[in-house]
């Protein structure tokens, strides 16, 4: 549809496109796990509903059991179908199980599905079942770099996973009012000359990542990189480094960093 | 240069979060309609969200930053460059109606696979048909059921009603229900077996021309040949044609998978091919009502020569629908191909 205007490139598990604009992104693809657990629950869904169903209908029918039955099976298939189908197709790609999973379907191009590429993935599922407990399905999943079952492939859409991330909120150090880094204006100078655009980074990111590291990983890097500045940048004075954790160490060289100039020359 | 991420962070997370309730609000409405206004805040902001991500895509700075902003500017492109169905595209009846004449027309446009599908059969009823001719005994390799190989027997029961179904009502009903479904399961089977190049499909037909053709010709050895054809034809006649169908579908799609690269309107063909399914369901439907309902009753009730005249008529009716109804095909009547696609 779309592959002339945009070109797709997948790695193990994440789709990227690269817009017309020459934006790349990337959608991590959902794996099968999480898809059979969606699969699970929305099976439980539909059962309940014809079950539910069935009983109304058995009381209905209740002098003609027969065209109970009749009803009862035609329905059954039917909302088997239609189901996953009208769901994915109106409801943006997600079904109930879907939505409590965080899967979403979507075209193999980072675009909402249509409607006709719903009904042909869900009814392509006879083939992706075969021959019992979705082993095509399976293995087309395992053996496909976007993940994609028969159904997926031939409606050219891929199940991605979305779980919801907030906006990433200030950083714990960035609140900090008094930087004792301050005090000593000419070796903060230094520091502030001295360090490259990467160990800037550097440090900042080890501490971003403070709650991704092991409490062991997290305390050798941040003396490590305590020690290197205190040894090969800037010295600050014994007496203050002995007061400080490395992680305030790092904090306060980083606020010294990235701190804005003209702010920092008026505090001084 | 420096990036600090967190004054970054600071200064654009307004317009981030102002992305991300318009996308919200978007998102939430069933038709995906964009007002003017919309579309220009909306490519406004994307734009930005797009630079901002650029600007954190290098390095393995600020990963969860990247993250969203690529979640962001996902959701924002979804929506900016997805062209959404008209609202009367789904909601008018008349168009649903259109399946019953685009139903005959998508066969007439496809008929080589039809043909392919009735040849693969055909094939299959010879090889069925001439074994049991030559080597009666084949029937017990050919034939799984127990209930097809004695024809005798079985005639004798369906005559005297000592079937396997009772024929009331009641029993007919449910017992026609177990039919479409059963029927239309193995249709749409063998045309998502597809995907298999068509080779799936091809097999699924022959084995079924096979069976077809070791039954008829060994109840006509038995001297059974009317009771068969009025037995099997009034659902026979839409049951069978139906199956053909599939496996049309089925060709269909190992050809639009074959030479996918070359065809450009992916999303029209498998339109056409969800038309197929949808038609041949539906006279799945009327062969499974007329299988429970009427096919299984026999001479005394029903005169064979009425049976077979109605299965007759009703192939009559079936030809007439699938080559006559909906619009002519000619090549200047294709049809037009819709200008968001491309």
């Amino acid at each position: 549809m779309t592959d002339t205007s945009s070109s797709r490139a997948s790695t193990s598990a994440e789709l990227t496109i690269v817009t017309p604009e020459g934006v790349l992104f990337r959608l991590p693809l959902a794996g099968p796990p999480s898809r059979f657990y969606a699969m699970l629950l929305d099976t439980a869904i539909v059962l309940g509903t014809v079950n539910g169903l069935g009983y109304l209908v058995h009381l209905i029918f209740s002098k003609a059991p027969g065209f109970g039955l009749m009803v009862t099976t035609l329905a059954e298939f039917a909302i088997g179908f239609a189901y996953s189908a009208l769901l994915e197709g109106f409801w943006n790609g997600q079904t109930i199980g879907k939505r409590l999973f965080h899967l979403r379907v979507i075209d193999q191009d980072g675009l909402p599905l249509r409607i006709e590429q719903a009904w042909v993935r869900n009814l392509m599922r006879v083939f992706d079942a075969l021959p019992l407990a979705y082993l095509v399905g399976g293995l087309s999943v395992l053996s496909n770099s976007l993940m994609q079952r028969f159904g997926d492939r031939v409606a050219g859409t891929l199940v991605i996973r979305q779980t919801p991330i907030a906006v990433p909120e200030d950083e714990f150090w960035m609140q900090q009012k008094y930087n004792s880094f301050t005090e000593y204006p000419a070796i903060a100078m230094k520091l502030r000359r001295a360090a490259t655009p990467e160990l800037a980074t550097l440090i900042q990111d080890a501490l971003r990542r403070r709650r991704e590291l092991a409490p062991y990983v997290r305390r050798e890097i941040y003396r490590e990189l305590a020690k290197y500045l205190q040894t090969e940048v800037s010295p600050f004075p014994d007496e203050l480094v002995e007061r400080l954790s490395d992680e305030q160490y790092l904090i306060n060289a980083s606020d010294i960093l990235f701190r804005d100039q003209r702010a920092w020359r008026l505090q001084l | 240069m420096i990036l600090d991420v967190e004054r970054f962070q600071a200064q654009a997370r307004p317009r981030w979060r102002d992305l991300e309730s318009l996308l919200a609000s978007l998102e939430s409405r069933p038709d995906r309609r964009l007002q003017p206004a919309e579309a220009e805040r909306l490519q406004d902001l994307y734009a930005k969200a797009a630079a901002d991500l650029n600007r954190v895509t290098h390095g393995s700075l600020a990963h969860e930053l990247r993250q969203y902003l690529e979640r962001l500017v996902a959701r924002a492109y979804a929506e900016l460059y997805y062209s959404p169905p008209t609202r009367s595209e789904i909601w008018q009846p008349r168009r649903w109606l259109r399946i019953f004449t685009a139903f005959p027309e998508t066969f007439r446009r496809h008929f080589r696979y039809f043909a392919l599908a009735m040849l693969v059969t055909l094939l299959g009823c010879a090889l069925g048909g001439l074994a049991v001719h030559y080597d009666p005994a084949s029937v017990d390799v050919l034939l799984p059921a127990d209930y097809l190989r004695d024809p005798g027997q079985r005639v004798h029961e369906e005559e005297q009603g000592q079937g396997r179904h009772r024929n009331t009502a009641q029993n007919e009903a449910a017992f026609s229900a177990q039919l479409i479904r059963h029927n239309i399961e193995v249709a749409l089977v063998a045309a998502a077996l597809g995907v298999t190049f068509g080779i799936g499909t091809a097999l699924l037909l022959f084995e079924n021309g096979v069976l077809l053709g070791a039954v008829a010709v060994h109840y006509t050895q038995r001297g059974f040949g009317l009771f068969m054809t009025a037995w099997l034809l009034p659902h026979g006649v839409f049951e069978i044609p139906s199956i053909l169908i599939a496996g049309q579908a089925g060709f269909y799609l190992a050809r639009l998978l074959l030479h996918r690269r070359e065809d450009r309107n992916v999303r029209q063909a498998m339109r056409e091919w969800l038309v197929l399914v949808a038609g041949l369901a539906m006279m799945l439907v009327w062969a499974g009502l007329m299988e429970a309902f009427f096919s299984q009753h026999h001479a005394p009730v029903l005169p064979y020569g009425f049976k077979v005249a109605i299965a007759a008529a009703e192939l009559v009716l079936l030809t007439i629908y699938l080559l006559l109804i909906g619009r002519r095909e000619s090549s200047e009547t294709r049809p037009a191909v819709p200008s968001v696609n491309k």
